[in-house]
């Protein structure tokens, strides 16, 4: 063992000598030792010359083993021999073991150079590479992929063309189906970035047909857009609503200051006036004349335009572009604001709602408001969910508080002012009034479509009166309801003209017209039955158009559903669902809905709109 | 032998190595591992090579895989170390540098003095075969690891 030790230890060519002294086998030639060959399934052994290499070594076996050389893999103390070395090299002596594994023809080899081999060995190595660049192309492909990531991921949104237009339409109902979809959109950074390239911004608006009509006729409007800190200020705005609430806000307090200034006040309204008459004429093809298209001054006819969808970009109208309408409008998005976040102090909800109060009657002064009224008639559901605002709410609540406020945004108005005898009749009335419409009976009556139908009927009745025998007509009330109605509705139905600003452009003129315009219908229901509290804003005569309004019900459904989204926002300060519904649960249950959870979640869901609580029950969206 | 009554009689380490060499060189064993010095002038005889042959009906099937397998000092005493030459896809074998996790192999983890280099070989070809590592997909035959 210890010569066997010694002889197998460190390969001292101990047999050197012994080879070179007496090889009896092989004179002069080295000594043939035996060596096995084993393989996992065979052992055979060899007799090999002791310096022979180990491709001789491979000959022997291959004609033994029946295989090639070159698929002969002998492996000794494990070490794989090469070709080139011999086994004294390795210490193979005699009577030792090596090991031998034998390629199959289909394993890659890299040495094996036989034609079988070969045609085994490249199409396993060719097959690898081949492999390995498909891989290689396929995540390659992402990056190309990623590159249109743009409108693949706008197809991801829905949309399946890339047409400009239709991609308008496509994303307008997608922001109409989905009011949560439209928050994300806006908090998107990309949209973000679109947003915040004025040039850019400008580009889309002008690209816009609809905004193209609306520059031809206001050319304020081009005014605005060209301006590129108004641009400026507007991407910013539409782009970070946070931003927007703080900058109605901080608008809102300005206004509320400048309120105070004796006249000034007046001059706002003024502003006003000037400014948003035209444009109220200019977006009415758009928006049905949308008042607050104009209260919200400069780029209002871009209320059209929905910046937060990323592909159509219009900017919002920017309500704070030129200073005093800028104030004004800013105010009417600061009341939206106050009131939407709820976390302003009821001074400020107050100094807005006063503005509120002021432009939406210096909107209803205008003939825009007409056709808003005509488009309220149609679509009751507007106001409806206009009342159902948080905000509008909180409006309200502070205008019953400040019953003097209430007076004295109605007496500011310029309606009123043009008529001092509807101011006394709206003065008496505006604390009951202010009462009445934090009933939510009121605001129930309000919601409820059918009665807001009826209102209007009411009102077109007195104003048909009032034209035909005016001694009749004991005051323009009905007409203040009609108008309020119509604001309040206008700056929500034409939404789709333009497309998704919808989400927008409510947002801004929601917030004062919704105090306003539930008085409007309340007006000839005050006067009639003394249930809805009386008009507390005077609107133009009541000389209203009967221009129909293409009202569609994504709109209001979208409308609907930002409003809501927006009220979201804040902390709602509704009354019980379950008492602001109770009608509409009523009439669920009448029409068979007989689950009343069910019933109560899809009304608060469509915030009271019944038609759209009915298709939720159903289990279908609102298209 | 002495040193593999394994009864309490402790072979010292040289022998023990000594020992494997010629059990090494002599190709003790199915055929299936090969393991030897991997420097014939290394007196302390540390340093090894070992061969597996890839087992049948594995993916390993048909690979011969190289290792380093290293005895400490203590060794038999205590457990040796093995690291794959080639590169391999296999539980336990760390994919970087082809280092053997002791934790991973049961002969590793639970050393006894009795067990050797071929012992230690042969547990590794069985893990190959082992359900979870026969299917594994390998690297190309060849590849060595850098180390």
């Amino acid at each position: 063992m210890a010569e066997n030790g010694e002889s197998s230890g460190p390969p001292r060519p101990s047999r050197g000598p012994a080879a070179a002294q007496g090889p009896a086998s092989a004179p002069a030639e080295p000594k043939i030792i035996k060596v096995t060959v084993k393989t996992p399934k065979e052992k055979e052994e060899f007799a090999v010359p002791e310096n022979s290499s180990v491709q001789q070594f491979k000959e022997a076996i291959s004609k033994r083993f029946k295989s090639q050389t070159d698929q002969l893999v002998l492996i000794f103390a494990g070490k794989i021999l090469k070709d080139q070395d011999t086994l004294i090299q390795h210490g193979i002596h005699d009577g030792l073991t090596v090991h031998l594994v034998i390629k199959s023809q289909n394993r890659p080899q890299g040495q094996s150079a036989q034609p079988s081999n070969a045609a085994g060995t490249n199409t396993t190595s060719a097959s690898t590479p081949r492999s390995n660049s498909t891989s290689i192309s396929t995540n390659s492909n992402p990056f190309g992929l990623g590159s249109l990531g743009g409108l693949a991921g706008l197809s991801s949104l829905g949309l399946s063309s890339t047409n400009f237009s239709e991609l308008q339409n496509q994303m307008q109902q997608q922001l109409l189906s989905s009011p949560e979809m439209m928050i994300q959109i806006m908090e998107n950074p990309f949209v973000q970035s679109m947003l915040s390239n004025p040039d850019l911004m400008r580009q889309l608006i002008m690209a816009n047909p609809q905004m193209q009509q609306l520059i031809q006729r206001n050319p304020e409007i081009s005014h605005l857009l060209n301006n590129p800190d108004i641009m400026r200020q507007t991407l910013e705005i539409a782009r970070n609503p946070a931003m927007m609430q703080e900058m109605m806000r901080n608008q809102d307090l300005a206004l509320s200051n400048l309120e105070s200034i004796p006249g000034g006040y007046n001059a706002l309204r003024r502003m006003y006036t000037d400014i948003q008459e035209p444009m109220l004429n200019a977006a009415q093809e758009q928006f049905g004349g949308n008042p607050f298209a104009s209260v919200g001054s400069s780029s209002t006819s871009g209320e059209g335009t929905q910046p937060s969808r990323t592909e159509n970009r219009d900017p919002l109208p920017n309500p704070w572009a030129p200073p005093p309408a800028t104030q004004s409008s800013a105010t009417t998005s600061t009341t939206t604001s106050s009131g939407s976040g709820s976390g302003s102090s009821s001074s400020s909800a107050t100094g807005s709602t006063v503005a509120a109060a002021n432009y939406v009657a210096s909107i209803f002064s205008t003939p825009g408001m007409q056709s808003l009224l005509q488009q309220i008639t149609e679509n009751p559901q507007l106001i409806q969910n206009m009342l159902s605002a948080p905000y509008m709410r909180s409006m309200m609540q502070s205008l019953s508080q400040n019953p003097d406020l209430a007076a004295q945004m109605m007496l500011n108005s310029p309606v009123f002012t043009a008529n001092p005898q509807l101011q006394e009749q709206m003065r008496p009335q505006l604390p009951a009034f202010l009462q009445q419409m934090q009933n939510p009976d009121t605001l129930s009556a309000m919601s409820n479509p059918r009665a807001m139908q009826a209102l209007m009927q009411i009102q077109q009745g007195l104003q048909t009166l009032a034209t035909e025998a005016p001694g009749l007509i004991p005051s323009f009330t009905p007409g203040v309801g009609v108008g309020v109605l119509g604001t309040a509705i206008g700056p929500v139905g034409p939404v789709t003209p333009i497309g998704p600003i919808g989400p927008i452009v409510p947002f801004t003129p929601i917030g004062p017209i919704g105090p306003i315009g539930p008085t409007g219908p309340a007006g000839p229901g005050s006067t009639g039955s003394g249930g809805p509290p009386g008009p507390t804003v005077s609107s133009s005569t009541p000389s209203e158009t009967t221009s129909p309004t293409s009202e569609s019900g994504p709109n209001q459904q979208f409308i609907q559903q930002m409003v809501q989204a927006l009220a979201g926002a804040s902390p709602p300060q509704l009354p019980n669902p379950e008492v602001r519904f109770q009608q509409q649960l009523e009439q669920l249950n009448a029409m068979g809905f007989l689950n009343r959870e069910a019933n109560l979640q899809a009304l608060i869901a469509t915030g009271g709109d019944i038609n759209a609580a009915i298709e939720r029950l159903l289990g279908s969206q609102p298209s | 032998m002495a040193a593999t009554t394994g009864s309490g009689v402790k072979v010292p380490r040289n022998f023990r190595l000594l020992e494997e060499l010629e059990e090494g060189q002599k190709g003790v064993g199915d055929g299936t591992v090969s393991w030897g010095l991997e420097d014939d002038e290394d007196m302390t005889l540390t340093r090894w090579t070992g061969m597996i042959i890839g087992p049948p009906r594995t993916i390993y099937e048909n690979r011969i895989y190289s290792l380093k397998i290293e005895c400490g000092p203590k060794y038999p005493e205590g457990p040796l170390f093995v690291r794959f030459v080639t590169k391999i896809n296999m539980n336990g074998v760390n994919s970087s540098n082809g280092v053997v996790d002791p934790r991973a192999i049961s002969v590793l983890a639970k050393w006894q003095n009795s067990y050797s280099i071929k012992v230690v070989l042969q547990e590794v070809r069985r893990l190959m075969m082992s359900k979870e590592n026969m299917k594994l997909p390998q690297p190309p035959e060849g590849q060595c690891y850098s180390n």
